[in-house]
């Protein structure tokens, strides 16, 4: 019990120290000016927010026009709002501009790229240039780091576990000190080899992480040679927690409850880099927490029992071999356990982190996780062998110690490469990335990767997004690629939009044929030279905009008029020329003409007032329209006057 | 009399809905081509698949609306589908009833969009065009499905995709039919140890 009381206690202290949600890969989200935005007047500024917090200091946003002149002020820091970069733009000329960003993660230091275009006054957008991987594959030298941590925490907890819980009374102490001390070098090395790949451009919390590993490092380092370890206490405390040195903890096998503190915050440091803080929740950080302990606690235990008991021990005898066989028996439960835990936490995030089941074969991704899991089921079976074969001969009084060793070098040397295999799958970018998009689906048909994406969840204006892949490549030089439109609940007939390539294996395209609030099923239809069209269709919901946005609709009532308002776009953008209609209708129900309709606009700047025209032929009867050059970001009252007959007020949400 | 006039009411708003509300669009693509005007859709429309149809071809003197005759031989048209991966020559006739009127027939086996290339000569103007079903063109082939009764007959494209699921299913089995075995010829050497 009391063992366990020291467990969670390590655990708790850990988390008491390292706890805090983070997040990694930061991706575009939504910037101001938005993507292909068509504005009236120059920006002082662009603003972009990303998924995830972006470390200034590693991060770039250029602002170029379409000869590749550079605008911006190479002032690029926190724009204030979440997540949020922003730079200063010189004054420019109409025309057509590209921003091109790069984003490197506050969190694990990952760089992200990306580009989008909007347009000052008239003229076309320009066309972006050959977009690069928005997640750069990793360098060798951060696989290399990521592995020497994953190692020596693997080892470090794994053996500071198997000392505490299984091992017998007798285990020689300089075995075990010799694991400890290659765990706590190669955290240490790791470590530092993570901050030279990151260089200067190594976020502050990524760089506090970790140092706050390779302190972890130092400690288990430390503990097995220091004779003092009075001394060491507090160092452990700090590593696992302040819990370490409260009541019997201090007192409790203390070197290595301290050597557990180090691994556990070592661990706990891999977590708060991961993938799994950057889906955002508690769950997710609690998974990758479990997954970590787990895979530890077998790994590193495997080579401790190696090491520290079937490389020491003899089996001559037959008193010798049922003490063996004794020690393998409770190793093996502990590991059943923990591959329990391992499979079910691995199990769960995999369905966080993959769209479909072909991305364990169809992105860098997947197929580090099948090769992980294909060795993982390889040392199972070792496993399963060790348990069910070699372990009852052992209790038997029969020896078996030899094939013991043979069957755990052969899973130690799985685990060096599961140990690689965990640190390509953790610089790699996962397919279930959050989108800035409204809609972001993924279907496999025909052998190609089709993930459809809409920009906004609203009618009206919208840019549509096919990603094609087949296999790890992006589908390039489709010959045709379309999107058809038709509506679920009405017959509003059929409508077609021809994407064009932006970069490989990306077609956008732009228009307006989701009018109404309703389901819409997009058909996409890519041709590709040499095949057959191929063809699917995603049922999008269309309603309220996305993005935390609402529609801008609303009923006012006006004298003896009910007055339906609303703009178009449904999200409207600072300085992004509008239209703002009034649909006038009688108390009888029909729609009332020849009213003489102003909008007197009160909001963060100056906004003159405003004739509506009245066009029954276009517009319809009844409906007036106002055309608004473009407002300031922030919150408008518009006061709609008809004739001298009353006036309502209209709220207008204008967004950065 | 205001019975009837109300029956025919009802008739005619039946029937005008079925033209407002039917899915399939109607349609050939008309298209200036030099002196001419291609008019290029379907024989039969809806086109259905797996039903005899084919091309339909008209072309008429821009200038003075006539129907140019005389174009089978030479004017050449194929169907195409996809990005190419099948094509099918179409042999051009003619209808005396119908001058400037030619057609291709050819069974459309795929749902789904068509292309028609027509190519050659006529008169003295070089022709290469491509025709290709759409919502702003003519239809594309559509599925039979609403239509049949009592019982659905699955087109050969679905046929084909069930049985590459059950050649799947086929080969796992076998897969883990070895895999079984294996393990079974593991137990019983580890048995006689």
């Amino acid at each position: 019990m009391r063992r366990l009381a020291a467990v969670f206690a390590c655990v708790l202290g850990g988390a008491v120290l390292m706890g805090g949600a983070a997040e990694a890969h930061a991706n575009y989200v939504r910037s101001n000016p938005d993507s292909d935005a068509r504005l009236v007047k120059p920006p002082a500024e662009v603003r972009i927010v990303f998924s995830e917090p972006p470390d200034p200091k590693g991060s770039e946003i250029q602002v170029l026009d379409m000869n590749g002149k550079r605008y911006d002020k190479r002032d690029v820091g926190p724009s204030g709002d979440a997540n949020g970069l922003r730079v200063s733009v010189e004054p420019i000329p109409d025309g057509g501009y590209l921003v091109a960003w790069t984003a490197t993660s506050a969190v694990d230091g990952h760089t992200t790229k990306g580009s989008f275009a909007f347009v000052v006054g008239n003229g076309p957008l320009p066309a972006p240039p050959p977009v690069p991987d928005a997640a750069p594959p990793p360098s060798p030298l951060e696989i290399a780091g990521r592995a020497l941590s994953y190692a020596g925490i693997a080892l470090g907890l794994g053996t500071a576990f198997f000392v505490l819980f299984v091992a017998p009374a007798a285990t020689d102490p300089r075995r075990e000190s010799s694991l400890l001390g290659l765990a706590g070098a190669l955290i240490i090395a790791g470590s530092l080899v993570l901050m030279v790949d990151q260089g200067a451009k190594l976020p502050p919390r990524l760089g506090v992480m970790l140092a706050a590993r390779a302190f972890a490092g130092l400690v288990l380092t430390a503990v097995p040679i220091t004779p003092r370890l009075a001394l060491m206490r507090p160092v452990g405390a700090l590593a696992g927690g302040g819990v370490m040195t409260l009541g019997p903890f201090a007192t409790f096998r203390p070197r290595r409850m301290i050597a557990l503190a180090a691994a556990v915050a070592a661990a706990m440091t891999a977590t708060l880099v991961s993938h799994a803080t950057a889906l955002g929740s508690l769950k997710s950080m609690g998974l990758d927490f479990v997954h970590v302990l787990s895979v530890s606690v077998w790994t590193g235990g495997v080579v401790a029992l190696l090491w520290c008991v079937l490389l020491a021990r003899r089996d001559e005898t037959a008193e010798d071999a049922r003490a063996l066989g004794t020690t393998v028996w409770r190793f093996s439960m502990n590991a059943l356990v923990a591959t329990a835990l391992l499979i079910t936490a691995g199990v769960l995030q995999a369905f966080d982190r993959l769209v479909l089941i072909d991305d364990l074969y169809e992105t860098p991704y997947g197929i580090a996780l099948t090769v992980k899991i294909g060795l993982v089921l390889v040392a199972l079976a070792i496993g399963a062998l060790n348990l069910l074969r070699w372990g009852p001969r052992l209790r038997a009084g029969i020896r078996a110690r030899n094939a013991l060793i043979r069957d755990t070098v052969a899973e130690t040397a799985i685990f060096v490469v599961i140990i690689v295999a965990a640190s390509f799958l953790t610089a790699f970018a996962p397919p279930a990335q959050p989108s800035a998009a409204a809609y972001d689906q993924t279907q496999h048909v025909s052998g190609l990767r089709l993930e459809m994406l809409v920009a906004s969840g609203g009618p009206g204006r919208n840019t549509y997004v096919l990603r094609v892949h087949q296999g790890l490549a992006p589908t390039a030089g489709a010959e045709k690629v379309a999107f058809r439109f038709t509506m679920v609940e009405h017959d509003m007939g059929q409508q077609e939009l021809v994407a064009a390539e932006r970069a490989p294996g990306e077609y956008v395209a732009n228009g307006s044929p989701t009018a109404m609030y309703g389901t819409w099923h997009i058909q996409t239809i890519v041709r590709l030279t040499g095949r057959e069209d191929i063809s699917t269709v995603f049922t999008v919901p269309v309603g309220a905009p996305s993005g935390g946005g609402s529609t801008t609709s609303q009923v006012v009532t006006v004298g003896p008029y009910t007055m339906i308002v609303f703009t178009d776009p449904a999200t409207v953008q600072s300085g992004a020329p509008l239209t703002m209609f009034a649909v006038l209708i009688g108390q009888d129900g029909n729609p009332v003409t020849g009213k003489h309709l102003r909008a007197t606009f009160a909001g963060p700047s100056t906004q003159a007032p405003i004739d509506a025209t009245e066009d029954a032929a276009t517009l319809g009867p009844g409906r007036y329209k106002f055309a608004i050059a473009g407002l300031d970001a922030g919150t408008w009252k518009a006061a709609i006057a008809v004739g001298n007959e009353g006036s309502a007020a209209y709220s207008l949400v204008v967004s950065r | 009399m205001s019975r009837l006039l109300a029956t025919v009411a009802v008739v005619a708003v039946i029937v005008s809905s079925f033209a407002v509300n039917t899915k399939i669009a109607l349609g050939h693509e008309r298209r200036p081509v030099g002196p001419y005007t291609f008019v290029v859709g379907w024989i039969n429309e809806p086109a259905y698949v797996n039903a005899a149809n084919g091309l339909s071809l008209d072309v008429t003197d821009t200038s003075s609306l006539k129907p140019v005759e005389g174009l089978a031989k030479t004017l050449r048209a194929e169907v195409i589908v996809g990005g190419g991966a099948k094509k099918l020559s179409l042999d051009l006739s003619t209808d005396e009833e119908k001058p400037g009127h030619y057609e291709g027939s050819f069974i459309p086996t795929k749902t789904g969009d068509y292309i028609f290339h027509i190519f050659g000569d006529a008169g003295s103007t070089k022709v290469d065009e491509r025709f290709e079903s759409g919502p702003n063109t003519f239809d594309g082939v559509v599925s039979t499905d609403q239509l049949q009764f009592p019982d659905k007959v699955p087109a050969s494209s679905d046929l084909a995709a069930r049985l590459d699921s059950v050649q799947t299913l086929v080969t796992l089995a076998i897969v883990l039919a070895g895999v079984a075995l294996l393990v079974s010829l593991g137990a019983l050497v580890m048995r006689r140890r």
